[in-house]
């Protein structure tokens, strides 16, 4: 195992953000810190300290207080109110935004499962062949575009 | 970013957290947002859109207003 000195932190950043994001659309499932360490052989501290240089890019979103992925926007770590099904698996996106993101990402036909925010009923959207060709509801943006980084994870 | 069965579960989700009503969006707009947005996000090559490049993109989608704004 080697450590990550300060002038290769961008080049091994870059190494885990494609394993993430390669593993997260191939898989359904975003992998943390100990398999993304197993995956490119490095130690887990050289990971946290990428996982960290990315999070401060806007890269992805880690959980609070923590080093663990919440998000490699679009995709969502955890079960959400969103659910994505596409290019036969399933996915979660951590809001509209992001579930409609993982159609686009994938470049595949998706069917969407959001829950309405107010009352939980399930609201369903479908993309295909970059359309979206069936769709329910209305999507709301609570915060203005300049404070969406404030507390993102509200937003 | 949350979808709403219609405007009135909005407004009641507004009014419970005692928040202003934000901005609306068909979800074709929000459709193409996430397109814009994430189409490149797994290319090697990929980088956060410019400032610039989120302008446009909001503009394009027909994004424009107070609410939109992206600088100070």
């Amino acid at each position: 195992m080697e450590s990550a000195d300060a002038g290769s932190v961008e080049a091994f950043a870059l190494d885990v953000r494609l394993h993430v994001f390669r593993t997260a659309a191939e898989t359904g499932r975003v992998p943390q810190p100990p398999d993304i360490a197993a995956a490119l052989h490095r130690s887990e501290d050289d990971v946290v300290g990428a996982l960290k240089h990315l999070a401060q890019g806007k890269v992805l979103i880690l959980a609070p207080n923590g080093a663990n992925i919440w998000a490699a926007n679009p995709f969502c770590a955890v079960p959400s109110g969103f659910r994505v099904h596409a290019a036969g698996r399933s996915y979660w996106g951590i809001c509209i935004w992001d579930a409609l993101g993982i159609s686009a990402a994938l470049d595949a036909d998706a069917v969407i499962t959001a829950a309405c925010g107010d009352c939980s009923a399930p609201l369903r959207l479908e993309i295909r062949q970059r359309n979206l060709v069936r769709s329910e509801g209305i999507v709301h943006f609570a915060i203005p575009a300049h404070h969406w980084w404030d507390n993102i994870g509200f937003t | 970013m949350l979808l709403f069965r219609s405007e009135d579960h909005i407004d009641r989700w507004s009014e419970a957290r005692e928040l202003p009503r934000g901005a609306l969006l068909t979800p074709d707009q929000c459709w193409r947002l996430a397109h814009g947005w994430y189409k490149d996000k797994l290319a090697p090559s990929w980088r956060r859109h410019t400032l610039e490049e989120t302008e446009a993109l909001l503009a394009e989608v027909g994004l424009t207003g107070p609410f939109w704004n992206l600088r100070d």
